[in-house]
């Protein structure tokens, strides 16, 4: 059996019908990750799993043990939220003591504890700083060693890179994994970033409208999108109409809806050897937008399809605005969507 | 520059009109007489008629502990009630919003007399005028209460801290009472400090529900009226000095919680 299970988990709000029928495990020692537009019920079922929400319907087993019921302080979880939640009239050491005090240990272990995941955290130093003198990425720190001193079965984080700046968000992203794995705690963490979700996670659960779209680990997710809302969430997949594709390369195909990703297509000024395995379409360069080290070219192949083409930036464009080129695709690159 | 000049010469006129009153008061306890312009001479007399006077203490210490009491009181039942609509009805914040908000609506007299009429016959602790005289300044300092206990509630997001606390392993009533009380303590001295000075310079209520039979300082002061002028400065310099020791005390706590 897994070491979290949801087992048909329903929650409605008001008539807001928030998770419908949830059926999610995860493995011990995994780091899962939620991922979803706002809205989506992501941090809802986070919320159920912490106790701070009941649900309507259905079983939520932990190590075996039904938990459905039981109150938030009797579930062994530890959990950073968006805001971190840090006590303002206490100190680092104090906050993250807190559960240490609430478990009735004795003060020198409590102590000892504390000290010890200051020093995993990097936050010597500011032990007796409260809480508004720390920086965002300080206080999220201590956020996470305060989930995490209590030893819990289970460590919730709910979006709490959000608040943070880009750079420090990916200096963040890596330490919280490296903790994670250090002390091999089984985690779920809730995102409404892709990138973040594909850094981070052992496998994601994309919801969409209160229902899992689709699952996997972050590589299967990105290459297969099932649906349409995976492939338009996951990456920036070419989501086009298969009869609009068949009316330029007479090619059939199963479903009604393909994707494809910007970065399989080739892009050249002339054409290029064709075979079975590949497709070659002609279009003009009607747009172009340089994104860090990526160069992002719009392509109008027909009146109906505009293609976006990723090539790596090196020290200028290859193409120009309004240029006629050959996007040239493999055909196991083209996906079908349900 | 000439801007930065119009404030602070604005400030200046403002803290004159505030202050020149109190000032004016003050100068009057001195004064032996004073019909025209200037006073006549200058005299501690009216100190020396009231100061000794041991009726004068008994007043204001009768004032401070209604005030106390009725802080107290009406601070438990607030935070109590804000405890159950934070954690459990936050639906109901309205509702307790437009309850605490009636009395500002009504003129003490109105309260003093509807709880006289109401009470006045009863006999214990129902019939005694301290209980009712405590029990209607809870309701009149209510609003004052209530609006500030709350938003110093919502500038440190109590929700989310409680949850972060259970999580952690306490209960709500101990994460609400050992760690969102201490943090709006702010809110509570200021409310509290706002309500006393309701309490202290309120006539009609006290005298209309304890009458002669419980002197306070504001009972103290229109008796001393019929006096002189100079003796009603005295005691409103005393009770001046007073309240602004209290205030005192109060802004160094609340510095000391920030």
């Amino acid at each position: 059996m897994a070491y979290i299970t949801f087992e048909n988990i329903n929650k409605t709000f008001d008539t807001n019908h928030v998770l419908k029928d949830i059926q999610l495990e995860v493995e011990q020692g995994e780091l899962v990750t939620l991922l979803g537009p706002s809205g989506c019920g992501k941090s809802t079922l986070l919320r159920c799993l912490a106790g701070l929400e009941t649900v309507d319907s259905g079983i939520i087993s932990l190590n075996s043990e039904d938990i459905t019921h039981r109150p938030t302080s009797d579930r062994e979880i530890g959990m950073v939220f968006q805001q971190y939640s840090l006590f303002p009239n206490m100190t680092v050491e104090q906050n993250i003591g807190f559960g240490l005090k609430m478990k009735k240990l004795p003060k020198e272990i409590i102590k000892e504890k504390t000290q010890n995941i200051i020093k995993l955290v990097h936050l010597e130093g500011k032990e007796k700083h409260v809480p508004s003198q720390l920086s965002g990425g300080q206080q999220q720190r201590v956020a996470l060693a305060r989930a995490i001193v209590t030893e819990p079965k289970v460590l919730l984080l709910d979006e709490p890179l959000s608040a943070i700046d880009a750079q420090l968000r990916r200096v963040l992203q890596i330490e919280i994994r490296k903790i994670q794995r250090q002390l091999n705690m089984t985690t779920i963490f809730v995102t409404h970033d892709q990138d973040e979700a594909m850094i981070m996670s052992d496998r994601i659960h994309l919801f969409n409208a209160g229902k899992i779209e689709q699952s996997g680990i972050p590589v299967e997710l990105y290459t297969h999108p099932k649906t349409k809302f995976v492939a338009s969430f996951i990456g920036q997949y070419n989501i086009i109409k298969a009869s609009d594709l068949s009316e330029l390369i007479e090619e059939s195909f199963t479903k009604e809806t393909i994707a494809i990703r910007p970065e399989v297509i080739q892009i050249a000024t002339k054409e290029m050897p064709q075979n079975n395995e590949t497709l070659q379409i002609q279009g003009k360069i009607i747009d172009l937008i340089s994104r860090g080290n990526i160069l992002r070219y719009h392509i109008e192949v027909s009146r109906n399809i505009i293609l976006k083409v990723d090539t790596l930036f090196r020290t200028h464009s290859l193409f120009d605005l309004e240029q006629r080129v050959w996007l040239n695709i493999e055909k196991r690159n083209i996906i079908a969507l349900d | 520059m000439k801007k930065v000049n119009f404030s602070k010469w604005m400030m200046w006129v403002t803290a004159l009109y505030l202050i020149l009153p109190l000032v004016l008061t003050f100068l009057y306890s001195f004064s032996s007489e004073w019909i025209n312009v200037l006073p006549t001479g200058f005299t501690f007399k009216y100190y020396m008629q009231i100061l000794p006077r041991q009726d004068f203490y008994m007043s204001l210490a009768r004032t401070l502990l209604i005030c106390v009491l009725t802080i107290v009181l009406a601070g438990i039942l607030m935070l109590l009630a804000m405890y159950v609509v934070t954690v459990y009805h936050p639906k109901f914040d309205k509702y307790l919003q437009i309850l605490c908000m009636i009395p500002y609506a009504l003129q003490g007299i109105i309260i003093a007399i509807s709880i006289l009429t109401l009470y006045s016959g009863a006999k214990g602790l129902f019939g005694s005028r301290i209980i009712m005289l405590v029990g209607t300044y809870c309701i009149i300092i209510l609003p004052y209460m209530y609006q500030g206990i709350r938003n110093a509630l919502r500038a440190v997001s109590a929700r989310e801290l409680i949850e972060a606390a259970q999580i952690l392993g306490c209960t709500r009533f101990y994460a609400f009472f050992r760690i969102i009380v201490p943090n709006i303590l702010s809110g509570i001295i200021i409310s509290s400090m706002l309500s006393m000075g309701i309490i202290f310079g309120d006539f009609v209520v006290v005298n209309v529900i304890a009458g002669s039979s419980y002197q306070t300082a504001s009972m103290f002061l229109y008796k001393t009226m019929a006096q002189s002028g100079q003796a009603t400065s005295v005691v409103i310099v005393v009770m001046f000095i007073i309240t602004l020791i209290l205030s005192t005390i109060a802004f160094k706590l609340r510095n000391k919680t920030h």
